[in-house]
């Protein structure tokens, strides 16, 4: 190759350092945490709880891949109505399916289809209509609210099928759990997307310089629109599986997904801003949520407390990732 | 005595020397006449004189005493006034505010009535030529660019300065506001007071002017009367030399031109900055858009590659029509753009060269998936033809030089040919090889048959490179240079004569 020697600051750089920066502090803070949580609560990192916590932390860590594929869009991309849609896909799928095997296909098709409806009412509206994402998920979340309300009349509906909970709840293959193999499928899936197609290529480019992106000749609105579809898709799953976990769907029961998703992005080293990061880092920053929640828990600190520190976490990690991030583009 | 005498003043910036030696001497009841080519520094010059840029060297003298003018404010009290050609305007607020923006009436509270009254006697000057919803109370933001500069001009007028100072306070204005405003200039100048004036158009020099001073290259060349000289001598001034600029450019006719196949054909072409432009474009041609910064260059070829969409006229690929609506369309048909703003236009920062070099090709080859190793293979001989420096296609395109990334963007347009290459100002910013490099493909392209067309904000690069030059000047094509036609000489005579 007719490459010759590099810049100075072309010499040390190496792209899988700066990659593995959030994700190294990500998992040593998981450690950190693991270890703290057994000391004030002997038997919190045994095997049967820590198993426990990856199943809650799969759930967290599929709303966050779409949440993840969204925010590295950029334009201020955001789904805040992530958590409407997994409520709403737990009922849909426990009406669907009322506690019949029979009935899980139709319940995960049906999901599906709900899901990225949501997502592309979001992506018009953010593309088309330029309507900020933070505004226009915001409004979809409460449609959805109100929608729950209506649909449900307060009364709790709809039961998970046993062969949904087993896949959640019991061990499938090697011990594991099928929602635990299912996300590491997502997680190479995404992986692949973002590194092996040119799909990826793009939304790392409209995120980067949406004009440049254009210049190129991309298709920069059906690309964005195409990105809140899937966050609305992985939502929708994620609802499936919080199904399957609860054995019922009660009030409002995704909500709590809307914050650490967001959380879980920028922890594993996406920023805000977008055309940067990854998803193999949201996993790790999805784990570390989820022991953070177990500790809290384990401390007696309920709630409206965990999401004060869920929301005080955020802005401090806005302090030392996001706008550092931003800062060097 | 003369009132202003600005005496070898000199600034640089960086490792730019904008003004290298400036003269200006201005006497009263005057209108003198600043000219030069863009970047010769008299933007410069004019704001040394009025306090906003402090000068490295030299000496200004104000009725024959030496002066230091350390900012605005204090060219203000020595009656200094200026129109800056960036708009300086607050855009929330009113027409009457920002006229008297820097005076207004009243003490701690604003006199309303006042400052409307005041404002209102500078209205009045041009009134019938202000256009619809002028009026004291509008707010700036609602009205068109004529409008905003005629609220320039009167913030300027409203100073009463003796000494006022305008850079092309024209560009905007329309016939009769144009002839308004001289008539309010040949008036204050028959009150004695001095007008040092800017401008690109030779029919307003001659128009208006008593003296012309000429800067070339950050100096100051000569000073004339207008009525001992003429056009031609103040384009030779600006050339340089009595001979200078007469020669033929470098570069031959591309040979039986004639015979080769007309590749892109223009018609009537208007949009936004540009009207009524047609030409053919054969295969292996370089055909070079010149004239005056912002003509219409840019916005031409915008138009042509679906950036900004034309309004109205024809153009053909080919033979077949172009809809032009998109990038995306126009690529797919065979158009490259490569835009001089590379950091808003072309590169995607933060982000590897392989990613950067490649989307051109993924979409005209429809690709889905993206295999480095076989994408790496493709990009390899287009870098290599640029000579483009980089370690490795996994480093980040800003961890490269201003010209390296240029080339890395430009590349992406040639791993898949295109049959038209248009490029808008490729070499602004970018270093002096990186140039070099660049025109020898463009060059060689053009030579294995693509038909360019390539706008340049610097003569000298048309003049070697184009086969024909089509000049700009008012968003329109107003002369056609080619054979021993295209002489630096003619293009400055056809720039900066009226549109």
């Amino acid at each position: 190759m007719s490459a010759v020697e590099g810049t100075r600051k072309d010499a040390g750089f190496s792209p899988m350092a700066a990659l593995k920066a959030p994700l190294m502090v990500a998992l040593l803070l998981i450690v950190l945490l693991l270890a703290l949580g057994e000391y004030l609560s002997p038997g919190f990192a045994s095997a049967q709880q820590i198993l426990r916590l990856l199943i809650v932390a799969a759930l967290m860590g599929i709303v966050a891949a779409g949440q993840n594929l969204v925010i590295l869009g950029g334009r201020e991309g955001i789904d805040l109505s992530v958590g409407g849609v997994v409520s709403l896909a737990a009922i849909i799928a426990g009406n669907l399916m009322s506690g019949q095997d029979s009935g899980i296909l139709l319940a995960v098709l049906g999901c599906l289809a709900a899901g990225a409806l949501i997502g592309l009412i979001n992506g018009i509206g953010v593309t088309l209509l330029r309507i900020p994402p933070l505004v226009m998920t915001l409004g979809m979340l409460g449609v959805l609210q109100g929608l729950l309300v209506v649909i449900r009349n307060g009364i709790p509906s709809g039961r998970a099928a046993p062969g949904l909970s087993g896949f959640v709840t019991q061990p499938l293959f090697l011990g594991l759990p099928g929602i635990i193999w299912l996300w590491i499928a997502i997680g190479l899936l995404m992986a692949f997307l973002l590194r092996r197609t040119i799909l990826g290529y793009r939304i790392y480019a409209i995120g980067s310089n949406e004009q440049a992106a254009f210049m190129a000749g991309m298709p920069v609105k059906t690309t964005r629109i195409l990105l809140f579809v899937l966050s609305g898709m992985f939502a929708a799953i994620a609802g499936i599986c919080l199904l399957g976990y609860t054995g019922s769907s009660f009030a409002n029961v995704g909500e709590q997904y809307m914050l650490p998703s967001i959380i879980a992005v920028v922890f594993g080293g996406t920023p805000l801003s977008g055309g940067k990061g990854g998803y193999t880092g949201t996993m790790a920053g999805a784990i570390l949520l989820t022991v953070l929640q177990g500790i809290l828990t384990t401390v007696n600190i309920d709630e409206s407390g965990r999401q004060m520190v869920f929301g005080a976490t955020l802005l401090l990690l806005m302090l030392f990732y996001g706008r550092g991030q931003a800062l060097r583009t | 005595m003369a009132r202003l005498v600005a005496k070898a003043v000199s600034k640089t910036y960086g490792a730019t020397k904008a003004l290298r030696r400036g003269d200006l001497e201005v006497e009263a009841g005057e209108v003198h006449v600043l000219i030069g080519s863009n970047g010769s520094g008299k933007s410069t010059l004019c704001k040394i004189v009025a306090g906003s840029v402090r000068p490295d060297s030299g000496e200004l003298l104000l009725d024959g005493k030496p002066v230091t003018i350390n900012d605005p404010q204090e060219a203000k009290t020595y009656g200094i006034g200026i129109f800056y050609q960036e708009l300086s305007l607050a855009a929330h607020r009113t027409v009457a505010e920002n006229i008297l923006l820097s005076n207004l009436p009243g003490g701690v509270f604003v006199d309303r009535k006042q400052l409307v009254a005041t404002a209102s006697r500078y209205i009045a000057l041009f009134d019938g030529v202000t256009g619809e919803g002028f009026s004291a109370g509008a707010t700036v933001e609602a009205l068109r660019p004529d409008q905003r500069q005629l609220v320039e001009i009167m913030k300027a007028l409203s100073t009463e300065a003796p000494i006022l100072i305008f850079d092309e306070p024209t560009s905007a204005l329309d016939r009769a506001q144009v002839d308004r405003f001289f008539d309010i200039l040949r008036r204050l100048k028959a009150e004695g007071r001095s007008i040092v004036f800017i401008s690109h158009r030779m029919d307003e020099i001659f128009a208006l002017g008593d003296r012309v001073t000429v800067i070339r290259d950050g100096e100051t060349v000569a000073t004339k009367r207008i009525d001992e000289t003429d056009a031609a001598e103040v384009i030779r001034l600006m050339v340089g030399g009595e001979s200078a600029g007469m020669e033929t450019a470098a570069r031959a006719p591309a040979a039986n031109k004639a015979a080769a196949q007309t590749v892109l054909s223009v018609g009537n072409l208007s949009g936004v900055g540009f009207h009524n432009v047609s030409f053919d474009l054969a295969a292996g041609e370089i055909l070079g858009l010149g004239g005056l910064h912002g003509q219409g260059q840019s916005a031409v070829l915008r138009a042509l590659f679906g950036a900004s969409p034309p309004s109205s006229g024809s153009v053909s690929l080919k033979g077949e029509p172009l809809d032009a609506n998109s990038p995306r369309a126009t690529i797919k048909r065979g158009v490259a753009y490569v835009s001089g703003d590379r950091r808003r236009d072309g590169v995607i920062a933060g982000r590897p060269i392989l990613e950067n070099v490649t989307p051109i090709h993924a979409l005209k080859q429809r690709l889905a998936l993206a295999a480095p190793s076989s994408l790496r293979d493709r990009a390899k001989p287009a870098l290599e033809a640029l000579r483009t420096k980089f370690a490795g296609f996994g480093h980040p395109i800003s961890s490269l030089s201003g010209g390296n990334q240029q080339k890395i963007v430009i590349a992406r347009w040639l791993i898949d040919r295109p049959d038209v290459l248009l490029l808008d100002d490729p070499t602004k910013g970018i270093d002096l090889s990186a140039k070099t490099d660049l025109f020898q493909l463009i060059r060689k392209l053009a030579a294995e048959g693509m038909a360019i067309v390539l706008y340049s904000s610097e003569d000298a690069e048309l003049l070697g490179n184009a086969d024909r030059i089509l000049v700009f000047n008012g968003g329109g094509v107003t002369r056609e240079l080619t054979g021993a036609d295209r002489t630096a000489f003619n293009l400055y005579q056809a720039a900066y004569e009226a549109a």
